[in-house]
């Protein structure tokens, strides 16, 4: 089956500058709304921290809000509110990004700040300690979803090596112990132009945008980039379990297999797999386990393009009596039977029917434009996008058994339940509650 | 400081249409991407569902795209999912929406498919089966989180026997309960062309879209019909606490009493309080850049009374996640935050601050072709106008200080509220030990 569209389409839109200090510069006009995304994307996240030094990348996140000399603590939110805007950022494992959505009448304040806090961020210590508290409660927050301690604990088994192993967030003790001199070099080390890509999506003129943006960026000192991340996870050599417990009565499992980056000539076929195996109702895990099992709430998978060498999760929940036990003896069933039958001709068009649907809706928004160019750009390049659908499209049933074979096999996948801790729920009966107190809902 | 423009800068073409069986039809053509939203949103929900059959509307939603009289469960999801588009069926207390996406050249098979999901579901025995023992199973995982308790004891204590008390997807009991005859008489009583509305914005043209339209819905019976009314909610006249307790890392803490309807005229002088009190852009507003800015108690910490509003009176809301032993700074945080705003006018910046963010993110509402068909259907429901986008910016810059004072008098009350809170605390409120 061929794609009716192309993907050099949506980059041929786009415009890649990049000054003389290293900045790389994207622009991309899209006029139906009167709406300018500003993001920057920085090539540092969880993946370029040392071992007790986690958790810098996201709170340098949090510190890039609490001032410089000219855009005071408290300001740029402000600027945000008059100008009717919207601002957020977030961290991965590679990269951090920031990110202001305006009226295209009022949003050139962005291209101030995000030139300023690149490298004027101050570090008061009491500014510092203060947003210790709040990353900590954030922290906290996410140890209260079963799903982000399930995640930690499972990626931190299936990697012994490489960094990816650590959450975004930070070990809750590393964060507690920061301090803000290693945070100040940290960000002096990762933030500067050769280091960064500015992208600017929507209601522009691309030629007034680029003069405006060698203004304001062009006199910003080129640097010199900092060392590579050089940590190689070695390959796993037999299936790796563990169990969490914690206080949830309903079993939940989690199963993450390695999985190759970004452009990796394998990671077309497990994104077309991903697509077979749990994509909407006519899916094949949502078919054995929801419909016919009946044995979860829901299945889902989370394969990503990512820097380095990466997981493929699953997850489930399970459904009244059923077990995590069945859960996954199914998923590995509905796995052997891809390796050895292959997937359908139909299976194939569908999915690849819905990767170009996705594509054509991703034009709509100016922020979902700045995102997909911004990540692609700072993960490994936008001939990515390029050849990305042709690749889709040209992906086999063989092709698919393949990955299937290789990438689903038993000693590359690390297996965690979440399990009772036998601790009480706010509504069980008092004669199983600890605590012998009950509540009504 | 420039004064900006408020016109959003974008405007559409609204065009009614009404079809022989009250159908109504809210079209605009959107050219910006080759693909059509489709909402068509029948005016019922959990609100309008008796206590013992409590979740009933969001199951029957639920349930529309399970099975029709001429398609299986499967026949709908490869129909829809081969073409690369999206159909969802959901509902909430005031409506049951079927939404679908899809490209260009697939209008009429999405038109077909949100049709046939309204008109001719059969509610499979099998199915409900399905649903009843997946809800029972989501609800006991809702149970695990603190702030899904928390909100669910919240409602309890504000609504007392209004429906809004319920979580809309039921309780257990009246889930196991349900019969198909209650899902076929639901079906039988609200689902009538002249109670759903049909709002389609994309890549279309009218003339070519209105056939279709009546092709797929025109033959859909309409039957002499009126919503029943439901009795309004009793606000409190005193302070009601919980505290339930859950070994959580944080405690989730909601504060607040009833609020106001969508309808109130008041809305538009509240929406600018809450800008200044608990929303905002960033942590600019009082409460987060209080709580969590200042004083590093929380990473969530909000507060609301627009947010909520509907066709049923809101509720005013304070939120914040702390940790255990910030327990008394967060509630006395939260309640000074009222106080002041009810005590003193807030600041000619704050108001101006406020007016600004209103009318220049107002844009951010009308990006996509089903956020605009979601605001056409909203616009019809609560008799905004069509011309409410141009209306919006007037209504927010004509607010003023005074008018602050008198709706945070009015309806804000730092005596008489309702207090949850959930985690690792003793039912007298005492902090456990974790």
């Amino acid at each position: 089956m061929s794609l009716p569209v192309d993907s050099s389409t949506f980059t041929g839109e786009v415009r890649r500058t990049v000054l003389d200090n290293g900045l790389t510069v994207l622009t991309r006009e899209l006029h139906a709304s009167p709406i300018v995304s500003a993001m920057i994307w920085y090539r540092v996240g969880s993946r370029n921290e040392e071992f007790g030094q986690t958790g810098k990348s996201h709170f340098l996140e949090h510190m890039l809000f609490k001032g410089t000399d000219r855009f005071k603590k408290g300001e740029i939110d402000l600027l945000t509110l008059k100008n009717g805007g919207g601002n957020n950022a977030f961290t991965s494992h590679d990269f951090t990004a920031y990110y202001f959505n305006f009226a295209s009448d009022r949003w050139d304040i962005a291209l101030d700040i995000e030139a300023d806090r690149m490298v004027n961020c101050i570090f008061a210590p009491e500014e510092f300690e203060s947003e210790k508290k709040v990353v900590i409660e954030e922290l906290r927050m996410g140890l209260d979803n079963p799903w982000g301690l399930l995640l930690q604990e499972v990626d931190a088994t299936a990697y012994k090596v490489h960094p990816y192993r650590n959450p975004v967030i930070g070990w809750q003790q590393d964060v507690e112990r920061a301090t803000a001199e290693e945070q100040q070099a940290y960000y002096r080390k990762h933030y500067h132009p050769g280091n960064a890509t500015l992208v600017l999506s929507g209601d522009i003129d691309t030629g007034r945008v680029l003069e405006k943006v060698a203004q304001k960026f062009s006199s910003l000192p080129a640097r010199a980039p900092s060392a590579p991340v050089t940590a190689v996870e070695p390959e796993q050599r037999g299936e790796k379990r563990l169990v969490v417990e914690w206080r949830s009565k309903v079993p939940r499992l989690a199963i993450a297999y390695h999985a190759p980056e970004i452009a990796h000539k394998d990671t077309y076929a497990l994104q077309v797999l991903n697509l077979i195996l749990t994509e909407g109702k006519t899916s094949r895990l949502y078919q054995r386990l929801v419909e016919r099992e009946q044995s979860v709430t829901f299945i889902s998978a989370d394969y990503g393009e990512s820097k380095d060498p990466t997981l493929f999760h699953f997850r489930a929940e399970a459904r009244g009596e059923h077990t995590a036990e069945e859960i996954e003896a199914s998923l590995y069933a509905e796995m052997k039977s891809i390796v050895s039958d292959g997937v359908t001709q139909r299976e194939l068009d569908r999915a690849k029917h819905q990767v170009e649907a996705h594509f054509v809706l991703s034009r709509e928004r100016a922020q979902d434009q700045a995102m997909l160019f911004g990540q692609i750009e700072t993960l490994y390049g936008l001939d990515y996008i390029d050849t990305y659908l042709g690749k889709i499209s040209g992906t086999t049933s063989e092709d698919v058994m393949s990955v299937c074979s290789r990438y689903f096999a038993e000693k590359n996948r690390t297996v965690g339940y979440l399990v009772s801790d036998g601790s009480a729920g706010p509504d069980d009966d008092a004669e199983d509650a600890d605590e012998g107190s009950s509540e009504d809902l | 400081m420039k004064t900006f423009d408020d016109r959003i800068g974008r405007s559409f073409d609204v065009h009614s249409h009404v079809l022989g069986n009250g159908l109504q039809v809210l079209l605009v053509e959107n050219p910006a991407v080759p693909a059509v939203a489709i909402n068509a949103s029948v005016l019922a929900g959990a609100r309008h569902e008796p206590e013992a059959k409590a979740g009933l509307a969001i199951m029957a939603s639920r349930l529309l795209d399970e099975g029709t009289e001429t398609r299986s469960s499967l026949d709908i999801a490869e129909a829809i999912e081969s073409a690369g588009g999206h159909l969802e069926a959901d509902g909430s207390f005031e409506r049951i929406v079927v939404a679908a996406t899809v490209l260009k050249q697939d209008l009429d098979l999405g038109l077909e498919l949100a049709a046939d999901l309204l008109i001719h579901p059969i509610f499979p025995e099998e199915y409900i089966a399905k649903e009843k023992t997946r809800t029972l199973a989501e609800i006991a995982s809702a149970k695990d989180r603190p702030q899904v308790i928390a909100g669910w004891a919240f409602n309890e204590m504000i609504y007392g026997t209004h429906p809004l008390h319920r979580p809309s997807h039921g309780y257990p009991e009246t889930v196991e309960q349900m019969t198909r005859r209650d899902l076929i008489d639901f079906h039988k009583k609200f689902f009538v062309p002249n109670n759903t509305i049909l709002s389609i914005v994309g890549d279309f043209k009218i003339s070519e879209i209105l056939p279709l339209v009546e092709k797929r819905f025109g033959s859909w019976a309409a039957r002499p019909f009126e919503l029943p009314k439901v009795l309004p909610p009793v606000r409190q006249t005193d302070r009601r606490e919980k505290y339930i307790t859950m070994p959580a890392q944080q405690l989730n803490i909601y504060l607040g009493h009833l609020g106001v309807e969508r309808a109130n005229p008041d809305f538009y002088t509240l929406q600018v309080l809450d800008t200044i009190l608990g929303g905002g852009a960033g942590f600019t507003a009082r409460i987060p850049m209080r709580l969590r800015d200042e004083m590093g108690l929380a990473y969530t910490t909000f507060a609301s009374i627009t947010m909520t509003a509907g066709l049923d009176p809101g509720k005013f809301v304070a939120y914040i996640g702390t940790s255990p032993d910030n327990m008394k700074l967060a509630i006395e945080g939260l309640l000074n935050e009222i106080r002041r705003i009810v005590a003193e006018p807030v600041t000619p910046d704050e108001l101006k601050d406020a007016q600004d963010f209103l009318t220049g993110s107002f844009v951010f509402a009308f990006e996509s072709s089903s956020q605009i068909a979601r605001f056409l259907t909203h616009a019809h429901v609560y008799g905004l106008g069509f011309d409410f986008i141009e209306k919006y910016p007037r209504l927010i810059r004509s607010v003023t200080a005074a008018d602050i004072a008198r709706v945070a008098q009015r309806y804000l009350d730092s005596e008489n509220y309702c207090l949850t809170v959930v985690g690792p605390v003793a039912e007298d409120g005492t902090i456990l030990e974790t």
